[in-house]
């Protein structure tokens, strides 16, 4: 009865029976992981999942479906240039004379300006995410939302936006994988004066805020710190990499030649780490991040690079979530967009929820309503120019706060978002 | 299935002890069954329990126990091994990290759900339909945007409607507020919008991404009528607004709308005029992608679209009139673009002067019959055609990523759409040296060597400097 029923396979040895429970036992003692939970949460919670069809070409159901099996690499026939491997590491070939090679390519194409305004530099911000399908079910929901969000500051901003979705160099992967990507596009355009680093895990929450571009006239690399915190006390969160200005000259083409060094994966990213973990205070056990490095850079190397690094706090080029998503419903109250500060934070960063991968550090109940919360926040400042706004922070739905008239134009535009004056074109 | 088993197993058992024991103590009884078969095994059974249990001496009663024991065991035995494989042992032992585990997959189950509820759902409050006869507007009439524009514009110098010669246009797309049905829907939804950005960027035009529902009677395909009078009239500069669905691509990175063309015209859209005025075909024209005219013209179209719109018993009937009257169209309620080809074909005289019909160029380019064929596009020829050798937007009509199901086998949908975004991320990643392995991986190669001065590549391979210099694309 037994072997007709479960088959001598799955009867088992009596090795297998203590293994089991010997795994079984040691449970007790391990924690269990989020990701699995994760996992299996997401097959239960959709509900009637049949056994995945691994062919799936008949059906129409996008559940039963899994993506990345068609998700794989074929030979088109172009060929492929690969880096040498027996040569130390490197973003590319050395440029020396940059500055003035963008100047004569400026010269020759007037059409292509890198100021597009009075004291307004064009500026393009780069964000990113994985080309893959998040492994959190609703990480793509968020990204989608974040995007939207840039989308709405920069289109009032007159920034343009670059979203990659490319590994540009395998071995740069993870936080480093913005370094590559960087250098390229200073490259690939000249009439860009200030590229934005901003992490996909970053929104925008005050639509009103510019920049104030004057200020970093004489800088080239314009971060969110404190100077105490990086040249004195070497802290490695003394600035934040998650959103920062990197001005299109050749001083910033040999900082990132500095910068890139403790990133390539394996050995030299570990040896790195340690080296970081030993200098930097606070900074736990892991292997080389981007920010780490730049702290390590400019404390090790105020003399050479110091004078054109502005480490700002004025106000929130990085926001850190913790301190502010609570505190909206007292800034609603109190105060208006426009400060970009602690009153009406630029941006309000989610650093460690990474909504993508399997759930972070933080509880994921409160990250992703906090993230809501965080867009709503940003996005009635969107809606208020057409009339609406969201029903609470909460919630998704909208109302009408200001009826439609036959008179569009009479209109008042409170926050001045409609036209504002650091959208206006050079006439 | 557990259950049965158990309970099979333990009656098994029991009666083997049962029969065991009858052998264990009376051997001499069995034989006496099979001799005299005539006789019933029970009556004797008992009859020799009754004599086993007082004749038998103290050394064969332990013999006997120990038997007992051993079939016991043996018993117990077979009840594990068949309770492990069913259920297996891991769920024998209980631990705290069980229930630990439990909760956490029963608290992440709920978030997903809180997540991905509707709150939004336009049925949700809304008690009561308009009735059938009720006029519905999109907003207070006005018949004086043309002359009210024009002086916004004298007076706002600083936001031109032309800017470097060409007209300003405003792309507008946009998505449910809450997460798609699964989790490769939102992840579409984020490449189509990429692909959005990538085009508008290397073109010039501004993009609005709409998450919110601004009228619940407008719902689902009529959502875009509100919003596009709406973006019109608090944006006197822009010259064109440009609806696009979120499951088009571009595909062809360099084709540009050819807006002369249009200059006695305000609405461009994709179709055909035999279908349209011969057939009376419902899929005559694509409401998926098409260009308006910020003019008064549009906004008087619009008033005259949206009646058939609003959600309920005036959709339903809209929806049966339409069905009567185009070709073609299957039973259900009235949608935007059938709604707006039946108002073209009635009142056509009002209209189809100032209505561009274009099938030049695949302003709208259904799936099916491209998406095969890019690799015979790839090699014969180049972006920058816009049609049927070069598509411009590839529409992915019918697979509805971001619902459950899709007109179509999945695979096949989502396959497509990678393909589709694989070529035209290609066009977008030539400037930069790169190219995907492939028209569905998500992985890039280097194609170019960076021993060039980049500035060379730069004015080679940027789209933005061929379209200028009106010199062809480079690969």
């Amino acid at each position: 009865m037994l072997r007709g029923n479960l088959g001598a396979g799955k009867f088992g040895t009596p090795e297998k029976d203590l293994d089991e429970l010997r795994e079984t036992f040691s449970y007790i003692r391990k924690r269990v992981e989020p990701r699995r939970v994760l996992e299996e949460a997401t097959v239960v919670a959709q509900g009637q999942q049949k056994a995945t069809d691994s062919t799936g070409s008949g059906t129409n159901n996008y559940a039963e479906f899994d993506i990345t099996k068609i998700l794989k690499d074929e030979d088109d026939g172009v060929p492929e240039f690969k880096r040498d491997p027996s040569q130390p590491y490197s973003l590319g070939p050395n440029i020396s004379d940059w500055d003035e090679q963008r100047a004569e390519w400026l010269k020759k194409n007037p059409d292509f300006p890198n100021f597009i305004a009075e004291n307004k530099p064009r500026v393009l911000l780069v964000t990113g995410s994985s080309p893959k399908p998040c492994e959190n079910p609703v990480g793509d929901h968020y990204l989608l939302k974040s995007i939207k969000n840039k989308i709405d500051y920069c289109r009032l901003h007159g920034i343009e936006i670059f979203y990659n979705m490319a590994l540009l160099d395998a071995e740069m992967a993870g936080f480093w994988a913005k370094l590559p990507l960087i250098r390229k596009l200073l490259l690939s355009h000249p009439e860009v004066e200030f590229l934005w680093w901003m992490d996909s895990d970053a929104m925008f929450t005050d639509m009103a805020f510019e920049l104030p571009w004057e200020r970093y006239k004489d800088h080239n690399f314009v971060m969110h710190g404190w100077n105490e915190m990086i040249y004195d006390q070497k802290n490695w969160i003394g600035l934040n990499t998650g959103s920062f200005l990197l001005r299109n000259c050749q001083w910033s083409l040999d900082i990132l030649d500095t910068w890139s060094p403790m990133g390539p994966k394996g050995k030299i990213r570990e040896e790195a780490g340690k080296l970081l973990t030993r200098e930097l205070k606070d900074r736990p056990v892991f292997e080389a991040d981007d920010q780490s490095a730049m702290v390590y850079i400019l404390a090790t190397q105020r003399e050479k690079w110091g004078n054109k690094v502005y480490l700002e706090n004025a106000y929130y080029l990085h926001g850190y979530w913790g301190i502010l998503v609570d505190r909206y419903e007292e800034m609603i109250e109190n105060y208006h967009p426009g400060l970009g500060d602690h009153r009406w934070p630029l941006v309000t960063h989610f650093v460690g929820c990474k909504p993508c991968g399997k759930f972070g550090d933080y509880p994921v109940e409160r990250c992703l309503k906090q993230m809501d919360r965080a867009f709503n926040f940003g996005d009635n400042q969107i809606l208020q120019m057409y009339g609406f706004t969201h029903k609470s922070l909460a919630s998704r739905r909208v109302i009408r706060i200001r009826n439609e008239t036959n008179n569009p134009l009479e209109v008042r535009d409170d926050l001045g978002l409609l036209h504002p004056a650091f959208k206006a074109v050079k006439v | 299935m557990l259950n049965r088993y158990t309970a099979l197993t333990l009656i098994f058992c029991f009666l083997e002890k049962l029969f065991v024991f009858e052998l264990m103590g009376s051997e001499s009884t069995f034989s006496a069954q099979k001799r005299n078969t005539g006789v019933l095994p029970t009556t004797t059974a008992t009859a020799a329990r009754g004599r086993a249990a007082s004749t038998l001496p103290r050394g064969r009663q332990m013999n006997k126990t120990y038997n007992n024991v051993k079939i016991t065991i043996l018993c117990g035995f077979v009840t594990i091994l068949v309770f492990r494989g069913t259920i297996g042992i891991s769920n024998l032992v209980s631990t705290e990290a069980e229930a630990e585990n439990q909760h956490l997959i029963e608290e992440t189950k709920r978030i997903l759900a809180e997540i991905r509820s509707d709150p939004t759902d336009p049925n949700e409050g809304l008690e009561e339909y308009l009735e059938l006869n009720a006029t519905f507007r999109l907003g207070p009439r006005i018949s004086t945007w043309d002359k009210d524009r024009k002086v916004w514009l004298r007076k706002n110098p600083k936001f031109p409607n032309y800017v470097n010669g060409r007209p300003r246009i405003l792309l507008v797309t946009g998505s449910r507020p809450n997460p798609c049905d699964n989790a490769v829907g939102d992840h579409y939804l984020l490449k189509a919008l990429k692909n959005k950005i990538d085009y508008c960027r290397i073109h010039g035009i501004e993009i609005v991404y709409n998450m919110a529902h601004l009228d619940k009677e407008m719902a689902g395909y009529w959502a875009k009528l509100p919003l596009l009078r709406r973006l019109m009239l608090s944006h006197p500069e822009v010259e064109w607004i440009w609806w696009m669905d979120s499951d088009a691509f571009f595909t062809d990175m360099v084709f540009r709308i050819p807006v002369m063309k249009y200059r006695d015209y305000n609405m461009v859209i994709h179709g055909y005029q035999d279908l349209l005025f011969n057939q009376k075909s419902w899929i005559a024209l694509n409401t998926g992608s098409f260009l308006f005219r910020n003019c008064q013209w549009s906004l008087d179209l619009l008033d005259s679209w949206a009646p058939m719109g609003p959600k309920g018993p005036i959709r339903d009937e809209a929806g049966k009139i339409l069905t009567a009257n185009l070709k073609g169209r299957p039973t259900f309620e009235a949608d935007d673009q059938s709604a707006l080809i039946y108002l073209l074909i009635t009142q056509k005289d009002q209209w189809m002067n100032k209505v561009f019909v274009e099938n030049s160029f695949y302003l709208h380019g259904f799936w099916e019959g491209l998406v095969d064929r890019y690799e015979e596009m790839i090699e014969k020829y180049h972006p920058g055609l816009g049609d049927e050798r070069w598509p411009f937007v590839t529409h992915f009509v019918g697979c509805k990523p971001c619902g459950s199901y899709g007109d179509y086998p999945v695979e096949r949908c989502l396959k497509s759409m990678q393909r589709a975004f694989n070529l035209a991320d290609n066009q977008v990643l030539n400037l930069y040296g790169f190219r995907h392995r492939g028209l569905v991986s998500p992985n890039i190669k280097r194609i170019r060597n960076e021993t060039v001065p980049p500035l060379v590549n730069v004015d080679q391979f940027d789209i933005r400097h061929m379209v200028n210099q009106g010199s062809g694309y480079r690969s």
